[in-house]
């Protein structure tokens, strides 16, 4: 697997935008999109995150500050999210894009210039495509790749709700997935049910549960050993985007050292 | 940091060794000298600690999350108790993965709680390989090999690198054989009142025996507490 090219000319600092989607419900969307805010949170990268699940976000629930709830098929959401990359404090933009939307959300972008501006280096850009169980999952692939330009796109097996999501036949997910130039494929590891409902129940980013924080900060009573499961889980979850080396997309500069998810 | 708790794991891979024996005099240790005491016994079948100490023993499992959190939650609570784990040998594996899995050592040390283990040790060849992983997995962990001295002399140990706060290694008295009958029924407390059945002259030898082996705890105990003073006055580089 080969790392994301660092490009030299990327070195200035430029907005990188991130989409996370899926052309499916229920494969843990959010799931990813609150793992990167955790990501960028622990590199001190300043990041801002719109979810498109209009008009109530579960990412808003988590990420109440960073997050804001926004309507993809509207002109002035869209013109919230793009004609703010350059002035907007945050240096990372990471959405939340509600199921069934990838697609069109990547033809909406195509048509607003986004993806050429993408093309011409002025932007960062890059897919989370969150995989789904079924083989039709496999087919999305192939389309979404064909809208994404210059994009690095990141294939993602979420294995988090269960051991047994990806039964694929090897030969013919490889067919699809090396259509793909420069995609790269990162591996969700399941987390304990328990420890997953209870972070759900907290309504907190994972590291705040991990460090036994409430959403407000304040001291929390999360069960030690559910916390030690998910700092476990999103140890291994940073992993992966480390071996992706996903800093470097959004600033290059970064020496990117082994790092824990500690509470 | 000094410690101000302490969870002390009986281990050792192999069934029959005297594990049971010596958390339940480790246990009646503690009752006798007033300090604070749970004891968690995660053992199946009889002659279990739970047997023998019922008031103090919580039985334990950890083939589920919400066992795994009615005992470790406990043993990481910050309560100044003494904590004691009679781990039976079915449950070593997994017990240490999930230890190692959910940090418990880091916490446990953040929150100036003593991780010590104290291992049986026996010449075969499991149970060596067994105490070296477990000290490359616990570094920070007082791992002491214990010489159960029932199976004769330890011509073994030079197996058994010491490590920790257990540079030495402890010594688990050998039981006079009229003696195991008595002790070997349960309930039964070291730290309880003479049995009345008791002939003087075995109720004698127990009190030898007890004192032997409460001295090798005293011992262990100042030597924890050493390795902390040590720790504690270490100046910064």
């Amino acid at each position: 697997m080969p790392a994301v090219p660092v490009n030299k000319s990327n070195i200035m600092a430029k907005p990188t935008v991130i989409l996370v989607g899926a052309d499916k419900g229920g494969v843990g969307k959010t799931t990813v999109a609150r793992t990167l805010l955790d990501y960028f949170g622990a590199h001190q990268t300043p990041t801002r995150a719109f979810d498109t699940e209009s008009p109530r976000g579960t990412l808003k629930r988590f990420h109440p500050d960073a997050t804001e709830v926004v309507d993809m098929t509207e002109v002035a959401d869209q013109m919230k999210i793009f004609d703010t990359l350059g002035s907007a404090a945050a240096s990372v933009t990471v959405i939340d894009v509600r199921a069934g939307l990838l697609s069109p959300t990547l033809q909406a972008l195509n048509d607003i210039g986004f993806i050429e501006s993408a093309n011409k280096d002025q932007i960062n850009f890059a897919v989370f495509h969150i995989l789904g169980p079924s083989i039709a999952s496999l087919n999305e692939i192939a389309e979404t790749a064909r809208s994404l330009g210059n994009a690095t796109y990141f294939v993602v097996k979420n294995r988090i709700n269960d051991t047994t999501f990806f039964e694929w036949d090897p030969a013919t997910y490889n067919f699809y997935f090396k259509q793909i130039r420069d995609a790269f494929e990162i591996s969700i590891p399941k987390l304990n049910e328990m420890a997953c409902e209870q972070v759900e129940v907290a309504s907190t980013p994972f590291v705040s549960f991990i460090a036994n924080k409430t959403s407000r900060d304040e001291k929390a009573n999360y069960s030690f050993v559910l916390r030690g499961y998910v700092r476990h889980w999103l140890s291994n979850v940073w992993s992966e985007f480390d071996r992706v080396k996903l800093i470097d997309l959004v600033s290059p500069k970064e020496e990117v050292g082994p790092r824990q998810a500690t509470g | 940091m000094p410690f101000h708790g302490s969870v002390t794991v009986i281990a050792s891979p192999r069934p029959r060794v005297g594990k049971t024996l010596l958390t339940r005099l480790l246990t009646d240790f503690h009752v006798q000298e007033g300090h604070p005491i749970a004891a968690f016994d995660l053992n199946v079948g009889n002659g279990t600690l739970a047997q023998f100490l019922p008031e103090q023993t919580i039985v334990s499992a950890i083939g589920d999350v919400r066992g795994q959190m009615a005992l470790f939650d406990r043993l990481i609570a910050d309560d100044g108790a003494v904590k004691v784990v009679d781990l039976g040998h079915e449950s070593f594996d997994s017990f240490f993965a999930l230890t190692q899995q959910i940090g418990f050592t880091d916490e446990a040390l953040k929150r100036a709680i003593a991780p010590v283990i104290l291992y049986i040790i026996t010449p075969d060849a499991t149970a060596v390989e067994a105490y070296h992983g477990l000290r490359r997995r616990f570094p920070r962990v007082a791992l002491t090999p214990v010489h159960n001295e029932i199976f004769g002399s330890a011509q073994h140990r030079n197996k058994y690198r010491f490590a920790g706060s257990g540079e030495v290694m402890l010594r688990l008295p050998a039981l006079a054989p009229g003696l195991r009958k008595f002790i070997e029924t349960p309930p039964f407390s070291f730290a309880g009142p003479a049995r009345a059945d008791l002939p003087t002259e075995l109720a004698n030898e127990l009190q030898r025996w007890l004192r032997r082996a409460f001295r090798e705890f005293r011992e262990f105990d100042l030597r924890v507490l050493l390795a902390d003073l040590q720790s504690s006055i270490r100046l910064p580089s």
